[in-house]
């Protein structure tokens, strides 16, 4: 057999793992982010919900995707995905299968981040099932699967747009709709904080995500062919670098301390950025659209804040905002001798063409992505609710939801004292 | 003033009916209050034992009414120093202590949350014991000791023998003249200061909560003077209280260094500012001052109050650094 055939294959594989193992830093992400009430529900549904996603990519998600006999907004073909071979491929195809699976559950996962802590369970299942089959299909098939957006040479090497963008937009409408949590906002107007109750785990999150990126990115490649997976990973980790530090040095300044959500924020924010841009753009590009996604990703968390959406886990400014960002960047910083889809962006004689495809995108993207979902979670919530009661939530999903606590001893022993 | 009063309540309401008369400007203020509270000492005094006490004392205020700064409203800081140690006298005064405690709290003085009130026993010791207590607290160095050690420098004698307080500041100046290094320890205590404006010269507000947008006034702005001011005043060997006494005192000592020249007028312009906002608010929203109400001059002013005092702070603590060494 072909070695090149095995190598690629090979490191797909290892690349599905990677993004896969991503969803534990996830787990980590938002139960760090969140309060002890809601950490077990968290850490379990994540689990179940990548479960349920898994099913459904493979049942109409992949089809609709990469399949033939396309429509305007999907593919028609290779529903419930046998695991068959397209001759002439340069990789296994289950390999391949695996790795989209992997992108499509990360899709999902920041789509429910919007829902933290108020959010039904029932609601969780609901929307992943919908969501795998209605919302990131069409979009993966508009840029991936040679949709309208793939013919226009839409830039989003590792999907900024695809994967991020459309998560985040989900988790948009997810937030307006669900309205924020119990206590995130006094009678007058003014924000609590309702801190996270681990930042360990969440900078432990943020170091899972960082190497599972190396998965994301690097891995996008889908070849081994003159190691330019190592080029991609190199940006990458430039960009996260620069997004950490950009953001420890804005919450410095603007507010007097270097302010550790925002640093994991900021490397976040800078990986997101990246992944469209990785393989088109220098390093001096990575450190810069890195850089700016650090800055930008603080100032739109207080956007949101001061708008009264509440967002626990900065799914909107992390994924959303920095996934704009990263999906525009390509339209100034792509090279000429990088640009293997489209074209260089306006920094390097390109104009403003590639910048206008990317923006239209943008736009197109998240308005589908946006639009379905607050119409999904709109009739959902009429239908049969999508939050929690006021009881529930202030008992923690933990307990309203599963009937166990994340944290026994925590809370058995402050029942006791209460009993006492 | 009427000069009998029956009950804490009727005190209180003649307090409440006469405040406004004194609110003009915190020194009046504060001899108002030092007024309400000697009625208050001697209506407790009275209920105690017909009034009675088997010594001679000193009742003394400490925190903000020892500096002569108290808003509107402020927490109750005392304690009382007695004359002869004995069972009796301790426990008489310990019970004078949790009355007078409890008449001012009813007059509006509320409970202090650290316990540094004559109903505390560590606040509430004869002259021979207080001599004890503060020498274990200046060979101690703990952070609380070093804390109470600040609370008592701003302590001044409000009933009875005055001149005790004097002498316990006396016997600590002079442990410090042997023990110079005592005044650096003092400094470590209060190094720490809520920083409200930023690299770029803009206000760093509070983020979250029903004071967001808000400056904290207490610890951004008048601690950074407070406590700067107190060490130059210990260093020197001070008796004097209020800050601006102490600043026109170390004027005099020193001359018109540029750190201090700007102090004074800037102390009293928070001063001002603290008795406007304390207007119609309760204890603890008196020291939050709104940025987005403020007029452009005014943010102007405050912003140069904050950025000296920091200077002051980090001129103290550069002073001190270099006299005693790291």
């Amino acid at each position: 057999m072909d070695p090149i055939f095995l190598m690629n294959s090979l490191w797909v594989m290892l690349g599905a793992i990677l993004v896969i193992f991503m969803i534990g830093g996830f787990i980590l992400l938002e139960a760090g982010s969140t309060r002890m009430k809601n950490a077990g529900h968290i850490a379990g549904k994540t689990i179940f919900t990548f479960g349920l996603a898994s099913i459904i990519y493979w049942a109409v998600g992949y089809g609709f995707t990469f399949g033939d006999n396309a429509n305007f907004f999907v593919g028609l073909s290779d529903f419930f995905y046998s695991g068959a071979q397209i001759e002439d491929a340069s990789l296994a195809t289950s390999v391949f299968f695996v790795f989209q699976l992997a992108f499509a559950g990360i899709s999902i996962t920041i789509a429910l981040g919007g829902f933290a802590e108020r959010a039904k369970f029932s609601a969780y299942v609901i929307f992943t099932i919908l969501f795998g089959a209605l919302i990131y299909p069409v979009i993966a098939h508009w840029i991936w699967g040679g949709g309208w957006l793939a013919e226009h040479g839409k830039q989003d090497f590792a999907g900024s747009t695809v994967v991020h963008l459309t998560g985040a937009m989900a988790a948009l409408a997810a937030t307006i709709l669900l309205k924020p949590r119990i206590g995130k906002y006094n009678a007058d107007g003014t924000a609590n904080n309702l801190a996270g109750h681990n930042q360990v785990y969440t900078a432990l999150a943020v170091l899972i995500l960082w190497v599972g990126w190396f998965g994301f990115n690097a891995g996008s490649t889908v070849a081994v062919d003159e190691g330019f997976f190592g080029f991609v990973a190199l940006n990458t980790n430039l960009a996260a670098g620069a997004g950490a530090v950009a953001a420890t040095l804005i919450s410095w300044v603007v507010l007097g301390k270097p302010d550790v959500p925002t640093i994991l924020n900021g490397a976040l924010a800078g990986l997101v950025a990246i992944t469209a841009s990785c393989a088109f753009v220098d390093t001096w590009g990575a450190v810069v659209i890195g850089f700016i996604a650090g800055i930008i990703v603080f100032y739109s968390a207080r956007f949101f804040e001061k708008k009264k959406i509440d967002d626990p886990i900065f799914a909107l400014s992390v994924h959303g905002t920095a996934g704009v960002w990263g999906t525009l960047s390509t339209g100034f910083f792509a090279t000429p001798e990088l640009a293997s889809v489209g074209l260089p962006g306006l920094f390097y004689g390109g104009g403003l063409e590639q910048l206008g495809v990317q923006l239209m995108g943008v736009v197109s993207s998240g308005l589908y992505a946006f639009v379905i979902s607050f119409i999904i979670l709109f009739v959902m919530k009429k239908l049969v609710g999508i939050r929690v009661t006021e009881e529930e939530e202030i008992m923690g999903l933990d307990m309203s939801e599963h009937g166990s606590y994340g944290y026994p001893e925590q809370f058995t022993a402050s029942e006791a004292k209460l009993d006492s | 003033m009427a000069n009998d009063f029956d009950s804490y309540e009727s005190i209180r309401k003649w307090k409440e009916n006469h405040l406004s008369e004194y609110a003009y400007d915190t020194y009046t203020l504060n001899q108002f209050h030092d007024l309400i509270m000697n009625k208050v000492f001697e209506a407790a005094i009275t209920r105690i034992d017909n009034g009675k006490p088997p010594c001679d004392f000193c009742w003394f205020i400490a925190g903000s009414g020892g500096r002569l700064e108290q808003g509107l409203i402020s927490d109750q800081d005392h304690g009382i120093i007695f004359k002869i140690s004995s069972v009796e006298n301790e426990s008489y005064f310990l019970q004078l202590g949790k009355e007078v405690s409890y008449g001012l709290h009813v007059v509006g003085y509320p409970y202090c949350q650290g316990k540094i009130m004559s109903s505390n026993p560590m606040w509430c010791k004869s002259l021979e014991v207080w001599l004890e207590q503060l020498y274990r607290w200046m060979e101690e160095g703990s952070l609380e000791s070093i804390r109470n050690l600040q609370i008592f420098y701003d302590a001044r004698g409000l009933y009875g023998e005055g001149d005790y307080v004097q002498q316990l500041k006396a016997f600590i100046y002079q442990y410090q003249s042997n023990q110079p290094g005592i005044i650096k320890r003092l400094m470590e205590s209060v190094m720490h200061i809520k920083n409200a404006i930023g690299p770029l010269g803009h206000f760093i507000p509070i983020e979250y909560g029903k004071y967001q947008g808000c400056i904290d006034l207490k610890y951004s702005a008048f601690l950074p003077y407070v406590n700067a001011i107190r060490l130059l005043a210990i260093r020197e060997g001070l008796y004097e209280t209020s800050t601006l006494d102490r600043m026109d005192a170390l004027l005099q000592c020193n001359g018109a260094e540029v750190e201090l020249i700007n102090s004074r007028s800037n102390f009293q312009q928070l001063l001002d500012y603290r008795l406007i906002l304390a207007k119609g608010n309760r204890y603890e929203d008196a020291h939050y001052l709104q940025i987005s109400t403020l007029e452009k001059h005014d943010r102007k002013v405050l912003k140069q109050i904050l950025k000296d005092g920091k200077r002051l702070h980090q001129h103290v603590i550069k002073l001190i650094e270099k006299e005693i060494g790291c």
